[in-house]
């Protein structure tokens, strides 16, 4: 079973690009959303899902709190929702992506207890700031979305954080498993 | 007595190697591969003109055992720990091997220091540091720790990356994909036909050749990047800040992204326009030269 679940891993870890160059297997239905021209409409509900999303806590157990444009409700999502009411117009980045991104942070942080607490920390911390920037960028789209630069970072910060989430979970696994004689 | 010298014989002969000092030696291909593991503690080869794969050092008293054997072209060295792991498992290896091996050092918890092999590298650590001269090519990467490759000019691929520290290359030429998370990127004296080097919160700081034909790529979300190319560079130049200015000795001045509001950019062709040059920032200046 837990062969099974790490090749699962591996093969969905192997889909993900890591240079800046996607791959086009993962990334067509993210690409081909932010590259389309159109322009939100703005209803309320839409204007709730495509609420800014800010990144409070310090601890592992992160909250996201999605705020509604300047009103509205203030609406606390669990981190595994982060990515259905992300940050640019009203589109959601895909089930792709977020089964991928999934599947990587259960096992980051199945690992990360493993961690020295100081490196876990460390770790942490710095997942914290890719996520940061993920918000910083989701903002700015926010007041600019059709700016090609800024949506171009955007995915680059996605693909940081899965990227950090990959690292850190593959390479104390695969120490780990080669200790395993 | 005869049952008592058989026991003492068998246990200084034993394998595999238990915890303490360590000092062993198995024959080896002159260009295989040799595969270390430690969890904790130290990693350091070294390239040496025997064919030969030489272990020393000293393992940590709670340590189960060293795994030291040879299959066919490849040598493995394990440092085997218990499960549920605590202390006492800090080990430190010293490890020649031959000079034309590839290597691939994984590690957790330690520092891992390389010179004089000449074979392809795989150095990945969670917590420490890489440090290592590469002849061929080399993926060097570290969680929390400094990840440092330097070269000889010879073309090769580099792949380093660390989340929390720096990367820097010194001399490294060919290809290379360089990242940080928090912390910055240093590429220095070296010549390429790709590059491609990014941080999260941190600088960039790039002095080197573009080839012809090459293709450049910085980025930063947080952090200044400063590009000296070393001599002249032909290539289409797309240089683009959110909130930064642009610096540059060569080319047209940068312009306002929009009259109204932040943003700096800048696009030009420079040479003949073979190569590529992408630049950009959210929070930071960028400065450009080709010297």
């Amino acid at each position: 079973m837990t062969d099974v679940r790490e090749d699962k891993l591996e093969t969905a870890a192997r889909r993900l690009a890591t240079d800046i160059s996607p791959d086009r297997d993962l990334w067509p239905g993210i690409a081909e959303t932010i590259a389309s021209p159109r322009r939100p409409r703005w209803t309320p509900m839409l204007a709730q899902a495509a609420a800014v999303v800010l990144l409070i806590g310090a601890s592992s157990a992160v909250t996201y709190v999605a705020v509604k444009g300047q009103e509205g409700p203030v609406v606390q999502v669990a981190p595994e929702l982060l990515f259905e009411q992300a940050s640019f117009g009203s589109h959601n980045l895909g089930p792709g992506f977020q089964d991928a991104r999934n599947m990587l942070a259960a096992e980051f942080d199945a690992e990360l207890v493993r961690l020295a607490p100081e490196v876990r920390d460390d770790v942490e911390a710095n997942l914290k700031i890719v996520r940061i920037a993920i918000v910083e960028i989701s903002q700015a789209l926010e007041e600019d979305p059709d700016n090609v630069l800024l949506q171009e970072r955007l995915l680059r910060a996605y693909r940081d954080e899965l990227s950090v989430l990959r690292r850190v979970g593959g390479l104390t696994r695969n120490v780990m498993m080669r200790n395993d004689i | 007595m005869k049952k008592l010298t058989l026991v003492i014989v068998g246990v200084l002969f034993a394998w595999p190697v238990m915890a303490g000092e360590v000092d062993e030696t198995l024959d080896a291909a002159s260009d295989g591969r040799v595969d270390i593991s430690n969890i904790a503690g130290s990693v350091t080869v070294r390239g040496w003109s025997r064919d030969q794969v030489e272990v020393t050092g000293t393992l940590g008293r709670n340590v189960e055992k060293l795994i030291f054997e040879r299959n066919n072209n490849k040598v493995t060295i394990k440092v085997k720990v218990p499960r549920k792991s605590g202390r006492g498992i800090d080990s430190d290896l010293h490890v020649n091997v031959p000079e034309n091996s590839s290597i691939d050092v994984g590690a957790v918890s330690a520092d891992i220091e390389v010179s004089d092999v000449l074979g392809e590298q795989s150095l990945q650590t969670v917590s420490g540091d890489v440090i290592t001269a590469a002849a061929a090519d080399v993926v060097a990467g570290s969680v929390s720790g400094d990840v440092e490759v330097s070269g000889d000019n010879s073309d090769i691929e580099a792949e380093a990356s660390t989340v929390s520290g720096d990367v820097t290359l010194f001399r490294v030429s060919g290809e290379v994909s360089a990242e940080s998370v928090t912390g910055d990127v240093v590429v220095d004296e070296g010549s390429f036909d790709r590059v491609d080097v990014g941080t999260v919160n941190g600088q960039v700081l790039f002095q080197s050749a573009l080839r012809k034909d090459g293709k450049f790529s910085a980025e930063t979300v947080n952090g200044a990047v400063d590009v000296e190319f070393v001599g002249a560079v032909s290539a289409k130049v797309d240089v683009d800040t959110i909130n930064g200015r642009i610096r540059n000795c060569f080319g047209p001045d940068a312009e306002r992204i929009s009259k109204y509001g932040p943003g700096w950019t800048l696009n030009f062709t420079s040479g003949d326009g073979d190569g590529r040059v992408d630049i950009s920032t959210v929070n930071g200046g960028i400065n450009l030269c080709s010297k």
